[in-house]
């Protein structure tokens, strides 16, 4: 193993429990609990160019820093083979050894949605339509038994145009094979979803994946990026 | 007057349910129905008011329990009582002595040991609060707070850090903390006078040199106001009408320590002008642009005050404001694409919580910590409540058990078995829970071994080994995987308020709403040594 970061954070519900983990040969597993990717299983092969990166900054780390992680922060557990584990949630993305190798730990949470294994994510197929989405190869148990859904419009650069939230019933167990989808009524068009052109909408759906006996509560999320008129660049 | 459906939120706003309630209780008295507080209204309201029974006290001894005990421990603590007694709704020995104590020194009385009649009433006049009232026609009961005397909201500084930027050769050279200095450096005597324009020029740099060398002993005549110079300027000349605040502060929350320090410090500024003061938070975002709404989120939320002077009842209101920028004045604030849980460094665009958490964020920007899962020490002065005295009865079962309970969870570190043996069981936040705090304190401490990481899922990092200290919230913390349980189990052992820098998700408390008098205090304090006088925050 290169190193493995591990974010959790139990202040919010479902709770962010997430982790990525490179090995020495460039494999890059992880799990997803809160995600706009996708939440579930990953597991893919980096690139050499990216993979050295990583070897990189790892061998060029010092003694990491003491700064309290910034109110509100979740727990972020970086482990090095020399280190052993470190808590990094008090760095701040930027320039330096720390800096650096906390950056780009970070943004491999994000690269590992690139290779699904067994996931699941969410997006916004129709108005008024969630529609749940098989990703990866392999075979995912979900449970479906009472999904909450919020929506959100925006108009304009996040401007707020609409907010709709309630709780679906669906299957209390089913298994998402390549291929599965399963779509959720949301929100009438009076909440404004989805009913003018200049109308983005995100979605947020809680639901669980089932592992083994464990129920892990999760949160797959639709949040297509809206650009920034050029007064605001 | 139980007018409204539901208690009304103390929120200084008068909207449709203020309005609603005004006609209801107008309706109930027989005057006109208007729906506007006129002179009328006022005193039939005031006079219902004050015709309220007060509350029914039972008589306290030694033993008693309950959450009379409760409200008996919260009004001795506000009136001094010292060491603070924990509000755990038990009359031991240690409230004996606080009784006692009251009862010679205040009431002049030969001591009883003794909460009777007398003493309510004493305890009551001197403090108000410390009872359980029906609100709204749903009568629902609300546990009125106890002040506990002056608040302070602001994280910690951390020691030997100054709350003044550097200015001057390699800090600032331009904007309110330079106008800060030089109207410090000509109350201090500079000659020619500066001109208080915010620019750190020659005359400026050569002013500072030269209070610098004429201090006794000398400090080095640097041309830059670090700590030492600026404790000298504050010695001699306290106020101004302009200034920058940079603010290295912690906070202690659900066990954990947090805080901006160094680089990531809370960076503010303020400025007297002659109808108003204007606090602004400067802030470099990076990432994204900032959506537009955030600013009026801020302005929405947080411009409800004004400064009053108690005497020549002058005012002032405080307008605040967020504005973009970047500079060694500027605070970084990173904002990501999506939604996600914001924290004082990293927002997001999409956040549909925007209008709670970007005012939440804010206050940290000036320096405000936060008011949830805090320790009962912390809660009192962050908040300047007593602790709630809350479930005071608690389950069936022994705090001692359950405190045993919770340690070997910790050993174990599983979090499902703490919520189980806590809040599974009927914990709640409260006098009850914190007698279960002093049960864990007691018990022989242990230490939990070290923990590879869990792949999961939920995967859980590798954690080194863990003394445990005996204090549960350290413990529970420490001890414990980040996960719902465990955030579930230190929220009932701790103290969390419903204000803007609260968890109002968590706590409906209606009179401690949205942003507080007590947010405020600080610029109260700089109005003061600028103007002269005592200044409050009152609601416009």
């Amino acid at each position: 193993m290169i190193l493995r970061l591990v974010i959790a954070d139990g202040s919010q519900s479902p709770a962010v429990a997430e982790s990525v983990e490179v090995s020495d040969d460039g494999v890059l597993t992880g799990w997803r609990s809160v995600s706009d990717g996708g939440v579930g299983w990953f597991a893919g092969q980096l690139p050499a160019g990216e993979l050295a990166e990583i070897q990189a900054l790892v061998g060029a780390v010092g003694a990491p820093p003491l700064d309290p992680p910034p109110p509100e922060a979740a727990e972020e557990v970086l482990e090095l083979t020399a280190t052993g584990p470190v808590a990094i949630a008090g760095i701040t993305d930027g320039s330096g050894d720390w800096p650096s190798l906390a950056t780009a730990s970070r943004r491999l949470l994000d690269r590992l949605t690139d290779f699904p294994r067994a996931a699941v994510t969410v997006c916004y197929a129709a108005p008024s339509v969630a529609r749940l989405v098989h990703r990866g190869t392999d075979p995912v148990r979900v449970g479906l038994g009472a999904v909450a859904v919020r929506a959100t419009a925006w108009r304009g650069y996040y401007e707020p145009a609409g907010d709709w939230s309630g709780v679906v019933a669906g299957p209390a167990e089913v298994e998402a094979r390549p291929g599965w989808t399963y779509d959720i009524a949301v929100g009438p068009e009076a909440d404004g979803l989805g009913v003018d052109d200049d109308v983005i909408v995100h979605l947020a759906a809680d639901f669980a994946i089932l592992s083994g006996s464990a129920r892990v509560p999760v949160r797959a999320k639709y949040t297509p990026a809206i650009a920034p008129p050029d007064a605001l660049r | 007057m139980q007018a409204s459906a539901q208690p009304l939120i103390e929120d200084g706003r008068y909207g449709p349910l203020t309005e609603a309630a005004v006609r209801t209780f107008q309706a109930s008295v027989g005057v006109p129905v208007t729906g506007v507080l006129d002179a009328g209204t006022k005193a039939r309201l005031d006079a219902a008011f004050a015709a309220l029974p007060p509350p029914v006290r039972a008589v306290l001894t030694l033993g008693s329990t309950g959450a009379d005990v409760g409200f008996a421990q919260q009004k001795l603590n506000a009136l001094g009582c010292n060491p603070r007694l924990i509000i755990n709704a038990v009359f031991d020995a240690s409230m004996m002595v606080a009784v006692i104590k009251f009862e010679v020194g205040t009431m002049g009385r030969f001591p009883t040991g003794t909460v009777d009649a007398a003493m309510w009433t004493a305890l009551d006049t001197a403090v108000k609060g410390g009872f359980v009232a029906p609100e709204g026609a749903s009568a629902t009961p609300v546990e009125q707070n106890t002040p506990s005397g002056t608040a302070n909201s602001l994280g910690t500084q951390v020691a030997g850090t100054s709350l003044h930027p550097v200015v001057g050769v390699g800090g600032l050279t331009q904007g309110p903390g330079v106008r800060e200095l030089q109207q410090k450096l000509n109350k201090a005597g500079a000659s020619p006078a500066l001109a208080d324009d915010g620019v750190f020029g020659p005359l400026t740099q050569a002013a500072l040199q030269a209070f610098q060398s004429g201090r006794v002993p000398p400090l080095p005549a640097t041309g830059t106001a670090d700590k030492a110079t600026w404790d000298a300027l504050d010695a001699v000349a306290p106020g101004s009408t302009a200034g920058a605040v940079e603010r290295q502060w912690t906070e202690v929350v659900g066990g954990a320590t947090y805080g901006m320090t160094g680089a990531n410090a809370a960076r503010y500024s303020w400025e007297i002008q002659k109808t108003r003061m204007v606090v602004t938070a400067k802030v470099n975002f990076v990432g994204l642009p900032p959506p537009g709404a955030w600013f009026g989120h801020v302005q929405s939320v947080w411009n409800q005050y004004q400064g009053v002077e108690t005497a020549s009842k002058k005012s002032m209101p405080i307008d605040f404001q967020m504005v973009r920028g970047a500079g060694g004045d500027a605070k970084t604030v990173q904002v990501l694409a999506g939604s996600g849980r914001a924290n004082a460094g990293k927002w997001y665009a999409a956040d549909p919580n925007a209008a709670y958490t970007v005012p939440h964020e804010f206050g940290h920007l000036i320096g405000l910590q936060d008011e949830y899962q805090l320790h009962p020490g912390d809660f009192v002065r962050a908040t300047g409540h007593e602790p709630p005295v809350g479930d005071a009865a608690g389950p069936a079962v022994a705090p001692a058990t359950i405190a045993a309970n919770l340690q070997a969870a910790m050993l174990a570190r599983n979090s499902v078995n703490a919520r189980a043996a806590s809040v599974g069981a009927g914990v709640g936040e409260g006098a009850f829970a914190q007698r279960v705090v002093q049960e864990y304190a007691k018990l022989a401490t242990a230490t939990v071994p070290a923990v590879a990481a869990v792949p999961g899922p939920p995967p859980v990092p590798a954690k080194p080994a863990v003394p445990l200290t005996g204090e549960l919230l350290f413990d529970l913390n420490a001890a414990l995987p980040n996960d719902n349980d465990r955030y579930d189990t230190i929220q009932a052992f701790s103290y969390s308020s419903g204000s803007i820098m609260g968890d109002p998700g968590r706590e409906n408390d209606p009179h401690d709403h949205g942003a507080q008098s007590r947010h405020i205090a600080e610029f109260m304090a700089i109005l003061g040594r600028a103007l002269g006088g005592t200044w409050e925050a009152k609601r416009r």
